[in-house]
């Protein structure tokens, strides 16, 4: 007993080393501006109207089924106020609000439709909520300067270590996401996609050849597994940071993703040490000419006030999720890229090339009548092409099409799919049993006893 | 986590990292012996194909046969009679036959500002109360309209065969109004497929040959899209809805079908699905052989099983539209053989939709994938 004590009086101890909060102020900025213009982005590129206001039904989360979007302008108010939430985390003028408030529109936002989920809206999420709880604002900020919060120049080690461990978490889980025999010794799906990027300039040639996908694949695995121990020593860190650079640069050239190269390039620069994030904020300031910061005769700092009784087991549940959470696959019979059943939420990025087309027939049990359904008549492209592949997304739509038909007037409409899917490039197979009366499936954690098992048919 | 197995070491790190690249890119290439030096597919020269063998001649022909279409109109309206007439009625088959063979290449030039071209002007049933209103209407703008409904090729066949009425009924109703709106629409036509013509020639067939990429927006994507959206067309508005078989419907209804008022529908879905057969097995419409998806698809992972598959169920859709019955589509709507053809579109439909995007690396939208 006095052993478990002293570990945890040595792990407390641990955690609640001062170190200097410049790396945790750093963060917030590069985060902050990532954030703003992501935001911005995404109101430029009309994605307010194509993805959230314009389709006429919304997948959602299970269990969150309550999230609707808000008509166009209160969308675009919801998008306004989440880019000035970024600007004040910027700022860091009132900075725990903005925080919250940036969290709040972002998650909504992301809860709105599934068929737009990314495991990097997912992280940011995470991530926004853990800024809501760290002092970032306690140096460099309006918070500071109109001392609304005391400043400090050291915080608790746990408030950069979390975030570290979270950054470790996805590089690492997509890591070993990546070894299983399709990705490591058929270089699938980099052998289907690579081929198509050979008029990307200059390296464009190299993606013709198969030895290239499967160096890619090599590669990726080994440099998301264990890129992390390259950052966390302090000889390795420049050379490890540099192939984050050249990595996220690469996939962000060969695919469509986003500006999420652009985030984890940011984030990951709070592996540097202390001194380097101190440099850059003098940098910054002597730009702003707000010069000596870092002035050794400012006050004593305030220690963190975070409470630890309840901080503690409160951040030990969250990584134990963290951790815990993506296993979930292993309790479910089948092949998890197959049947998606604990696919999502677990850092699974870019890692198998899946297709489906997938039709729909309701049947009017009154007449027996029984009619095929036009897709697009309901979904857009983006929502359609993601439903075909993903059982839980295509039981949502045929909930929604039974739903639809009753108030049509149809009694008692049944509704069954016929779906088709290739999963690397393998020849399409059903993914559920065609005959099966989805709507009256219900969506849960249970294994879905329709979907029909993989066959492994190697692509030939 | 905290010891690394490729950055462990002292001093030479990059000296590491660059004979573990060279040693790593020998193993693999000797794994995968001769396989590993195939070249992949250019798609510079499948675009330069299907755009100067397929694309532009088709475009071609039907502007001719819309021109022969405007000087048949102008003839008629100047002569209101049975044998201008014929003449007319005859270039507008010629027309409607060669739309068949442009329809799936609606992007570019063939993108106007309401959509495709054929979502534009080769949109059916007719909306004939708005035709006849619109008759009426001396101020009526067509360019400003949005309307699809009212416009373009079936709009014109709806003037000139009528509904049921004898040819006598017909011409004696040809009133000036009519004869305008005529003009108006045939015009309509005639410019936009000139206008279609001259900017492939122009401009867009270097940039359409350039854009080699695979990203949304890329030649190859923006063709495949289309030809998606035309498959499927055929599938759900030639023969799904006046076959009665989608699960809005109750019964068939012959009058959705195409072309109802001459009665061509059946030539015309036939010639619908040959142009979809050119663009995948790579034929110019004369027959030639060009490249096509199929061509593309012979050099990719998982493209042979695809290939064979795809012409299987060719094979049952050419079976299929053969035993359609003849005379009017729209008395036999409801029939076993539609039904039947239907069914064939729809087994070929995955081909078509997803395994050969997913196979091709073809991004279907501008939505980002899974980040990594």
């Amino acid at each position: 007993m006095t052993n478990l004590v002293k570990t945890y009086q040595r792990c407390k101890d641990y955690l609640e080393q001062p170190i200097s909060i410049a790396p945790l102020v750093t963060f917030r900025l590069a985060f902050g501006l990532v954030m703003l213009f992501s935001t911005l982005r995404y109101m430029y590129l009309g994605w307010v109207d194509s993805q959230l206001v314009d389709p006429i039904l919304h997948f959602s989360y299970y269990g969150f089924d309550w999230v609707k979007p808000l008509p166009r302008t209160g969308m675009y108010g919801l998008f306004v106020m989440m880019a000035l939430a970024c600007v004040a985390i910027i700022l860091g003028w009132f900075y725990r609000l903005a925080a919250l408030v940036f969290f709040l529109c972002f998650t909504y936002v992301e809860l709105i439709d599934i068929s737009y989920y990314l495991n990097h809206y997912y992280f940011v999420s995470i991530v926004a909520f853990l800024m809501i709880w760290l002092p970032a604002n306690r140096h460099f900020s309006l918070d500071v300067f109109f001392r609304r919060v005391p400043e400090q120049k050291t915080v608790n080690r746990w408030c950069i270590d979390v975030l570290k461990l979270q950054i470790a978490i996805v590089y690492f889980y997509a890591g070993i996401a990546k070894i299983n025999y399709d990705w490591l010794f058929k270089a699938l799906p980099l052998s289907i996609w690579l081929p198509a990027k050979t008029s990307v300039p200059l390296i464009g040639f190299m993606f013709g050849y198969k030895s290239t996908a499967y160096l890619f694949s090599w590669m990726g695995m080994l440099f998301d597994t264990f890129i992390i121990g390259g950052l966390l020593h302090k000889k390795t860190r420049s050379l490890a940071y540099l192939a984050v650079v050249v990595f996220h640069i690469l996939t962000g050239i060969l695919f469509q993703i986003g500006i999420f190269p652009l985030v984890m390039i940011m984030v990951v620069t709070i592996f540097f040490s202390p001194a380097w994030h101190e440099k850059q904020l003098a940098r910054l300031s002597s730009f702003f000419q707000k010069k000596k910061t870092f002035d050794q005769s400012q006050p004593k700092p305030v220690s963190s006030n975070t409470n630890s009784r309840l901080i503690y087991p409160f951040l030990t549940c969250f990584i134990l999720f963290q951790l815990l959470f993506p296993w979930r696959y292993l309790v479910y019979p089948g092949n998890v890229f197959w049947t998606e059943e604990g696919y999502r939420f677990s850092w699974r990025v870019m890692l198998m090339e899946k297709a489906g087309t997938a039709t729909f027939y309701v049947k009017n049990t009154e007449t027996g009548r029984e009619g095929s359904v036009i897709n697009r008549q309901f979904l857009n492209a983006h929502q359609e092409k993601q439903m075909a592949m993903q059982p839980d997304l295509i039981l949502q739509y045929a909930h929604y099409l039974k739903d639809h038909y009753t108030q049509q007037g149809m009694k008692d409409p049944s509704v069954r799919a016929e779906v088709w899917v290739t999963l690397n490039g393998r020849p399409a197979q059903l993914l559920i049993d065609p005959a099966v009366d989805l709507s009256t499936k219900e969506d849960g954690w249970a294994t879905k006893d329709w979907i029909l098992p993989f066959k492994n048919n190697e692509p030939q | 986590m905290n010891t690394n197995i490729i950055f462990q070491g002292s001093i030479s790190k990059g000296l590491q990292l660059l004979i573990f690249f060279v040693v790593f890119s020998l193993f693999s290439c000797g794994e995968d012996g001769d396989t590993a030096m195939e070249p992949a597919f250019d798609r510079g020269p499948l675009l330069q194909s299907m755009a100067t063998k397929l694309i532009i001649p088709n475009f071609e022909a039907l502007q001719t046969s819309v021109n022969t279409l405007a000087s048949a109109t102008d003839a008629f309206v100047t002569t209101t009679n049975e044998e201008h007439l014929t003449a007319l009625r005859t270039a507008w088959v010629q027309a409607a036959t060669d739309h068949q063979h442009c329809s799936a290449f609606g992007f570019g030039p063939g993108n106007l500002l309401l959509g495709s071209y054929a979502e534009v002007l080769g949109v059916f049933p007719v909306n004939e109360a708005g035709v006849e209103a619109n008759i009426l209407d001396a101020g009526f703008d067509l360019p400003n309209s949005f309307d699809r409904d009212i416009r373009g090729f079936y709009a014109v066949e709806y003037l000139i065969y009528g509904k049921g009425a004898s040819d006598t009924e017909l011409l004696t109703a040809f009133d000036q109004n009519r004869k305008d709106y005529l003009l108006l629409l045939v015009n309509e036509l005639k410019t936009t497929f000139d206008t279609i013509v001259n900017e492939w020639n122009a401009t867009y067939l270097q940039e359409f040959i350039a854009n080699d990429g695979t990203s949304a927006g890329s030649s190859i994507s923006l063709l495949y899209n289309e030809f998606v959206k035309d498959y499927e067309n055929l599938k759900n508005f030639k023969l799904e809805l006046p076959a009665g078989l989608t699960a809005d419907q109750d019964a068939a209804d012959g009058t959705l079908v195409e072309a109802f008022y001459s009665g061509i529908s059946r030539d015309l879905i036939a010639e619908h699905f040959n142009n979809t057969k050119n663009s995948w097995l790579g034929l110019s419409r004369a027959g030639e052989e060009i490249m096509g998806f199929q061509s593309y698809l012979e050099m990719v992972v998982g493209g042979p099983a695809l290939i064979l598959n795809t012409k299987e169920a060719i094979n049952q859709i050419d079976n299929a539209i053969a035993a359609l019955p003849s005379g009017r589509l729209s008395d036999h709507a409801g029939s076993a053989e539609v039904k039947n053809l239907r069914d064939e579109l729809q087994a070929n439909t995955a081909n078509f939709k997803s395994s050969m995007s997913s196979l091709l690396g073809i991004s279907i939208t501008f939505n980002s994938g899974d980040g990594d």
